[in-house]
């Protein structure tokens, strides 16, 4: 069944937007859709959907009893259900740990709880990173406290660098 | 301020468990690598932990997570058999130059270790590496544990209560046996009986 709800307060799990009361779309737990979804505003899917997802302004959420086999492009993602596909995200994918997914995500920032059902791969955008320190070089600088670091039982300078 | 406020909590967690953070040598060197990688692609199989998927996302172009912990839980509360859950590290041979093991060898028969070891040096490019870790008897348990990492390498240990696994705690020479594939790169002791490996692939 397909819902209109306000968002309020009262529900803070179902949307990270900073608006305080959003209209969303909900897709109910009895109902199958094959085919592509674009929307202007937020969703939860609870029902099936298989195709594409494309809303990406505003908030897609897949409920615990969501099952989405798609492509998707939002703003924000979370995943409580079962999503299969990749995501791409301009802001925020959150995993809770009732999520089971199996795909690529490509976001900004990604929180993920523990227990989670995972098989990913992730790709966020990246800060500039330091030049690297090869390979081989002695490592009895690494500890900024000498005497509760793990000292080199066995050490053998490593190949291909 | 989040990461250090998590710091802080891991960091009371730990000492409840008897158990500081320390600070992991073997994953300073293990990055080190992948740094020096273009295009670096990472595999960890270890337990779904938000600070390690946002550290390591953040320090390598593709992040691969495909959390074995959780599926050999799975498949042993099914009653299946856990040789079916290799079917799960499904990537092309030579796809990565880094995977993190972690523990799970300790969490594995014999038979198994060495499917989880077959399967590493096929998905591991030449020249690619493995971090492996071995608890040891004094803090080894029952409960699985996640390494979460933290700032400047610090490593802290976190309860996974949702994860009921077996432990067959190994010994160091244990360790290297298994591993007879790989070169052993570095490895350094961070509590008595705790220790952490760091392989390479030829």
């Amino acid at each position: 069944m397909l819902k209109k709800s306000k968002k309020t307060n009262a529900e803070p799990k179902v949307s990270t937007s900073p608006a305080t009361m959003v209209d969303r779309t909900i897709i109910g737990d009895q109902i199958f859709i094959e085919g592509n979804i674009r929307g202007e505003e937020d969703l939860l899917i609870e029902g099936s959907v298989k195709g594409s997802i494309e809303m990406k302004a505003h908030h897609l959420t897949i409920g615990s009893k969501g099952k989405v086999q798609a492509e998707v492009h939002a703003a924000n993602v979370t995943i409580s259900g079962k999503l299969e596909g990749n995501i791409n995200a301009t802001g925020r994918v959150e995993i809770t740990k009732a999520a089971d997914f199996h795909g690529e995500i490509k976001s900004k920032s990604i929180s993920v709880e523990d227990g989670a059902y995972l098989k990913a791969v992730i790709e966020l955008e990246r800060e500039p990173t330091q030049k690297a320190v090869p390979l081989g070089k002695p490592e009895t600088k690494v500890s900024p406290e000498p005497k509760k670091e793990p000292f080199i039982l066995a050490g053998k300078d490593s190949k291909g660098n | 301020m989040a990461a250090f406020a998590t710091d802080l909590k891991q960091k009371d967690l730990n000492q409840h468990l008897g158990l500081e953070g320390y600070t992991s040598n073997a994953l300073k060197l293990f990055m080190e690598h992948l740094d020096q990688q273009p295009q670096s692609r990472l595999l960890d199989v270890g337990p779904v932990c938000q600070e390690n998927v946002r550290f390591f996302a953040s320090r390598v172009s593709k992040h691969y997570v495909c959390d074995m912990f959780i599926r050999l839980d799975r498949y042993i509360r099914k009653g299946e058999p856990v040789s079916q859950i290799w079917k799960e590290l499904d990537y092309h041979p030579e796809s990565f130059d880094g995977i993190l093991v972690w523990e799970l060898a300790d969490r594995l028969d014999e038979q198994d270790v060495n499917r989880l070891v077959t399967l590493c040096h096929s998905m591991l490019k030449p020249g690619g590496m493995a971090v492996v870790m071995v608890m040891g008897d004094q803090i080894a348990s029952s409960e699985t544990k996640s390494f979460v990492v933290g700032q400047n390498y610090r490593i802290y240990l976190r309860p996974q209560p949702h994860l009921d696994l077996p432990l067959r705690g190994r010994q160091n020479r244990d360790v290297l046996s298994m591993m007879v594939p790989f070169i052993p790169a570095k490895s350094f002791i961070c509590r008595p009986g705790f220790m952490e490996f760091l392989f390479q692939r030829e």
